[in-house]
């Protein structure tokens, strides 16, 4: 009878110990009184060489003037930029971050057939996927030095990793179906305590120094409606491992899937694909749950050419 | 009585070099003070009747003179011209975010950001007071004075690539992401840096890393210094007190 208690007490006693350690190990990570949930893509990944391992030869300026497009395209790709955004508002780290869509993992992914216009795209054909659409801007021709530059710069962080399978790291981590479906009103919430105080309350981002520092989710100086973003899968997921900037995984899966309906229900440029009609567009290119393209939100239809600004505007204007 | 316990540790740097110089001693000037405040917060509250005052005269006039028993006026610290002293970490307040500087007072008064140098201020000060005080050292041009703390080439160096490109090893986001190219801040969101103390700046990083309590946005921050070490503190510190400063 002792002994069963003892080894009872021994066995409780043991199952401390071991919830203790599971604790300790998770502390390496995530400080507890913290709200951080680190990712998993951001572990393990990858690391891209840095920029004092750019050669000093004419291919390591086309790098530097790669990462300079990359950090600052109003400056150094002016005549094909529409919009305010910068290639690291979403690639961070100037694309070298897991988990954000890293340049590295983007260039052994490629050659690649896409769906998107059905056929094998290289490389250079996804980066004026880009300006076409993310940039809501005009396509660089093949062999441009825009295009060969920003080639050059991925080729130089995937140095080391091999071609033709998915780098761990690549893209945004996936993101399971939310528990209740994506929800505007909810995602509004969401978007006032926890994105606002850096992307305004009205989405349009704020500069400093006339620079943007935090960039436009909406309006006519964000993203098209062409762009990947607007997939609202696309954006949960990005928002789910990388935001608030520094503190990705700190919302919930359901709050990432609820704030980025929330932005993609937004007015934002149109599609440059766009056929005179929201509806046939929609059908031929967003003919999905996750577009809220040619939906109506808020008594308006997304997408409607009486509120909606046009695509392609270039070159960008300081706002 | 534990809270309090921490608190002051916390708050042992800060009041050794702070304790100098706010507390006036009592010796034979107690008559003095009692007079001293009580003028102060006569004049206060007629220059805050007066409609035509603004709040940068009335801030003015709060900074300039001691409204607590035993505690020097902001301007003995932050200096009239809102300079601060950068030598020995206290901030530079001339031209900051006059938003930014009333919500910090605030959370000085709630607890929110603890600080044992600034809260009994904090709490003296009523809400518009608060909005005048941060008006007035708003309103001031930004001092160009170098700071006095010493800093190797090498330093800068590596304080521009923190500040610049973050640190992919440690996947710390780079400072400019939401300070800005050229350290002016964003707003009422993220701080002008440029020019501030870099003794204030290193301290600052220090209790982010060390979980000291913050106000709600210090979370960004906290996330930000556990990536540094010591060597880079003094180093991104250093970079950002010289920005701006240079020919």
């Amino acid at each position: 009878m002792t002994n069963r208690i003892l080894l009872s007490v021994g066995l409780l006693a043991a199952g401390i110990v071991g919830g203790v350690v599971i604790a300790s190990t998770t502390a390496l990570h995530v400080s507890p009184s913290f709200p951080y949930v680190s990712t998993t893509a951001h572990q393990f990944a990858f690391k891209p060489r840095t920029d004092d391992q750019i050669p000093k030869t004419p291919f390591g300026d086309m790098v530097r003037l790669g990462e300079n497009i990359f950090r600052d395209p109003q400056t150094y790709a002016a005549k094909y930029v529409g919009n305010d955004l910068h290639c690291t508002n979403c690639h961070l780290q100037a694309g070298r971050l897991a988990g954000a869509s890293p340049m590295w993992a983007a260039y052994t992914a490629y050659p690649a057939y896409r769906s998107k216009n059905g056929h094998v795209n290289s490389y250079q054909e996804r980066l004026q996927g880009c300006f076409r659409y993310s940039m809501n801007g005009k396509v660089p021709p093949l062999g441009d030095p825009v295009l060969v530059a920003l080639e050059s710069y991925s080729y130089f962080l995937a140095k080391g990793l091999p071609v033709g399978e998915d780098a761990p790291g690549k893209g945004f981590p996936a993101l399971a179906k939310p528990a209740e479906p994506p929800d505007y009103k909810r995602g509004g919430e969401v978007y006032a305590r926890a994105c606002a105080s850096c992307h305004a309350a009205d989405g349009q981002g704020q500069s400093s120094a006339n620079k943007v520092a935090f960039p436009p989710l909406w309006g006519a100086r964000s993203y098209n409606w062409g762009a990947g973003m607007t997939n609202v899968k696309s954006a949960a997921a990005f928002i789910r491992a990388n935001m608030p900037l520094n503190l990705g995984g700190s919302l919930s899966e359901q709050e990432a899937w609820d704030v980025a309906l929330y932005i993609d229900s937004q007015v934002r440029p149109q599609d440059p694909r766009f056929d005179g009609d929201v509806q046939s567009t929609r059908k031929k290119y967003q003919n999905t749950p996750m577009s809220m393209y040619g939906q109506t939100v808020n008594g308006a239809v997304l997408g409607d050419p009486a509120v909606t600004p046009p695509s392609g505007t270039v070159p960008a204007t300081a706002n | 009585m534990l809270m309090s316990s921490q608190s002051l540790a916390t708050d042992t740097a800060e009041n050794s070099v702070l304790s100098l110089l706010y507390t006036i001693p009592t010796a034979g000037a107690r008559r003095w003070r009692v007079a001293i405040v009580a003028l102060t917060l006569a004049a206060v509250a007629v220059a805050s009747a007066s409609a035509g005052e603004s709040d940068v005269a009335v801030g003015r006039m709060i900074a300039a003179q001691s409204l607590i028993p035993g505690r020097v006026a902001c301007a003995a610290c932050h200096m009239e011209n809102g300079a601060g002293q950068p030598d020995v970490g206290i901030p530079r307040l001339a031209g900051l975010d006059a938003r930014q500087l009333e919500e910090q007072l605030a959370y000085f008064a709630k607890g929110e950001r603890r600080s044992a140098a600034m809260a009994p201020y904090a709490v003296a000060l009523n809400n518009t007071q608060r909005r005048q005080v941060a008006a007035y050292f708003a309103s001031l041009p930004v001092p160009a004075e170098p700071d006095r703390l010493a800093s190797t080439p090498q330093q800068l160096a590596r304080g521009r690539s923190l500040y610049a490109d973050g640190d992919q090893h440690t996947e710390m986001q780079a400072c400019v992401q939401c300070h800005g190219v050229t350290g002016l801040g964003v707003g009422q969101f993220s701080p002008r840096l440029a020019g501030q103390s870099a003794a204030y700046v290193a301290d600052q990083l220090a209790r982010w890393r060390a979980g000291d309590m913050r106000d709600p946005k210090g979370a960004f921050m906290q996330a930000e210094a556990r990536t540094l070490s010591d060597t880079d503190i003094a180093a991104v510190a250093a970079y950002v007190a010289h920005l701006g400063q240079e020919p």
